[in-house]
């Protein structure tokens, strides 16, 4: 080719930028890994702050349940999020409000708060305590709210169809060996980026399993509505039903001081 | 005992049932709630003669009001008490509105104010005065009285300033009479004893308690200073004595008196640990003689807490405090002593999907060496009802914990929420 011809030279700038985008785009294509999944899974889209109604019914092996219910209110402030749950049932717990500030920094303790009704007043709870059951039910705070990506290494085990919707398999090991789990395997909606299902296991094997059973795409966001927790170890499960879903309503940051709780009640 | 167990059981019956309809909201307005709780607690003394120490029955109503831009809240008390007939009695425990606005808030009205960072011991812990009847078979809430005060709250994002006024004094409640609580002293035939009623300040603006505290709620530390201008709860006995013949008379004239409190609270998260710190430095409190001739004498002093909660996981909590008093330039006439160290430790563990809870509370008096230990089970039969047995222990000879040796008692409660 001679290229001395300028009308050669136009032809192949031309040709450049036509094929160049089309070349970086390919990495796109490929599927992502696991971290890549999960890091979009925890940064999917629910707005800048969200409030709901949460109703945990705990169903032992014979069948009798419990019922636990929870307002909840949280905003986001930059990668960090602040939360409060006030419990409403059972009446013995009513009123009891519980205030976190949760930090992406790895290392940082969150802040937590607990206002107990009986008491009247507010104590500083310790930070490290994500691994706790909440309330009696299968959850646990961390399986409550959001699991910092870096908590885990995270491997792409293939794509699997789960409950009708096309997944992503990851298997995820927590970086900290006293982790309440050695190993979780999730499966990642790849339209709506949310777990729809997730087993847990210890060193003795399968503890529970996570199915989101009934969710939908509400104002924009992915939004679950029902769910369950089996959990199969101490033959014990909690079905967790959302409602009263509203995103982006504005909440004050009033609404996250220890002084909003510390009145008993958050407005 | 049977019937009053039995009669007790009966009301928790007729509450339990399907659970009141007016407590579920069926037919109250959305604005106004209405809950509560029903307990009855039995014992038996552990030493001769296995009597009662401990019968009550008790039913808490409480009603919330929401409007716009006012809350109202009301509790009232009725308590039947087979042992101590002064506790028998139906009375309104608080009643209080509030207004919470934009980066302030309001209450008014006959309410409970707890303070400080301390687990069951008072150290700043001074607004709402303790009642002492039946104080160590009571929950917290049930100690503390409310008072009669305003509330003003500043809220800002990193600092809190609150303000209370309370015109009307109350004074802290002892048990007296045939309560088993109350600390009897026998007095020789030699002695005439006389004492007047107690002399408390009127209410009025002048006489007025005064509290000022700035909080700061901050990430990864909570701290807090304090300023409380009050007047001593307990009385000081001044007396006057002397002796006419071989008889010794003494005439007891309780006042109480002015008091300032500088307080400092904090706490510090750190890994499964919660540090907890809290002090209080008094001026001028009157402190008791060891001699009927000697008046109570004015006398600074310093309490400080230390404490340390762990929640190591798996449903366990320990929580172990140091708490020390100091009267400072103490004379060797006082009847306490200059340094008064406790300790207490509390463990508990849950169990059973988090429905029972085992737990053990103990408070050691270091200095006399005495004891107040208590185990107790908790267990949630169903939402809202528990059903709790446990057993109080009281070991020493005469001080803060071994005057109560003989009523060591184990006793069962049920406690119905709704």
């Amino acid at each position: 080719m001679n290229m001395r011809n300028p009308v050669r030279w136009l032809y192949l700038a031309v040709f450049c930028l036509l094929t160049v985008p089309a070349l970086a785009q390919e990495p796109d294509d490929r599927e992502p890994d696991g971290r890549e999944i999960m890091t979009q899974a925890y940064n999917r889209a629910d707005g800048q702050d969200r409030t709901s109604t949460m109703t945990m019914t705990l169903i032992n092996k014979r069948g009798s349940e419990r019922v636990r219910k929870v307002e909840s209110w949280s905003k986001d402030y930059g990668p960090d999020r602040k939360s409060v749950m006030v419990f409403d049932e059972p009446a013995d717990v009513r009123g009891t409000a519980y205030l976190s500030w949760d930090y992406a920094e790895i290392g940082k303790d969150d802040d937590k708060w607990l206002y107990m009704p009986a008491m009247k007043k507010v104590r500083r709870i310790s930070g490290s305590s994500r691994n706790e059951y909440f309330m009696g039910t299968d959850f646990t705070y961390d399986d409550m709210g959001k699991r910092a990506v870096a908590k885990d290494t995270h491997t792409l085990a293939g794509s699997e169809t789960v409950h009708g919707h096309d997944c992503w398999k990851v298997e995820s090991v927590p970086v900290d060996p006293e982790d309440l789990y050695t190993r979780r395997v999730v499966w990642v909606s790849k339209t709506a980026l949310m777990t729809l299902k997730a087993e847990y296991y210890d060193k003795d094997g399968l503890v529970k399993v996570y199915n989101a059973l009934d969710f939908k795409e509400q104002d924009g966001f992915w939004t679950l509505l029902r769910s369950e927790m089996d959990n199969v170890s101490r033959e014990h499960k909690t079905v967790m039903e959302v409602a009263s879903i509203r995103y982006d309503a504005g909440l004050e940051d009033g609404m996250f001081q220890v002084s909003a709780i510390e009145r008993g009640r958050v407005r | 005992m049977a019937m009053r167990f039995t009669a007790a059981l009966a009301l928790l019956t007729l509450l339990l049932g399907p659970g009141p309809a007016w407590a579920e909201d069926e037919i109250l307005p959305d604005w106004l709630h209405i809950s509560g709780w029903a307990e009855t607690m039995q014992s038996l003394r552990v030493s001769e003669p296995h009597d009662q120490v401990t019968s009550r029955a008790k039913l808490r109503l409480e009603a919330e009001a929401e409007m716009d831009w006012l809350y109202a809240f009301a509790s009232a008390d009725a308590e039947k008490n087979w042992i101590i007939d002064t506790e028998t009695e139906i009375e309104l425990h608080e009643l209080w509105l509030e207004h919470a606005g934009d980066g302030w808030d309001a209450r008014v009205g006959r309410q409970i104010i707890i303070w400080g960072k301390a687990d069951g011991v008072q150290v700043t812990d001074l607004i709402s005065p303790p009642d002492y009847t039946e104080s160590m078979t009571r929950d917290l809430d049930e100690i503390r009285m409310p008072v009669d005060a305003l509330k003003l709250r500043r809220l800002g994002k990193w600092f809190d300033t609150e303000l209370i006024v309370i015109p009307v004094f109350k004074a802290a409640v002892l048990p007296e009479g045939d309560n088993p609580w109350a600390v009897g002293q026998s007095v020789p035939n030699s002695v005439r004893i006389s004492q007047d009623d107690a002399d408390e300040p009127a209410a009025s603006l002048e006489n007025s308690e005064v509290a000022l505290k700035v909080s700061a709620y901050l990430p990864g530390v909570d701290v807090a200073a304090s300023v409380f201008h009050t007047w001593d709860d307990t009385a000081a006995m001044h007396r006057t004595a002397w002796m006419d013949g071989g008889t010794l008379h003494v005439d007891y004239t309780p006042r109480h008196h002015r008091l300032t409190v500088l307080g400092l609270e904090c706490s510090r998260p750190w890994s499964d640990f919660v540090f907890r710190g809290e002090a209080a430095y008094t001026f001028g409190q009157y402190r008791e003689t060891d001699s009927v001739f000697e008046d109570p004498r004015p006398k600074d002093g310093l309490k400080w807490l230390a404490g340390l909660d762990w929640t190591p996981g798996d449903d366990w909590t320990v929580t172990g405090q140091f708490v020390g008093a100091h009267i400072l330039d103490h004379a060797p006439d006082l009847a306490e002593a200059a340094f008064s160290p406790l300790a207490t430790l509390n463990i508990s563990k849950k169990l059973l999907n988090q429905t029972l809870t085992l737990s053990n509370m103990l408070y050691a008096d270091l200095d006399d060496g005495e004891i107040f230990d208590r185990v107790k089970a908790d267990y949630e039969i169903r939402d809202g009802f528990h059903v709790l047995a446990g057993a109080d222990l009281f070991l020493g000879d005469n001080g803060q914990f071994g005057r109560y040796e003989d009523n060591s008692q184990v006793w069962i409660k049920l406690k119905y929420s709704f």
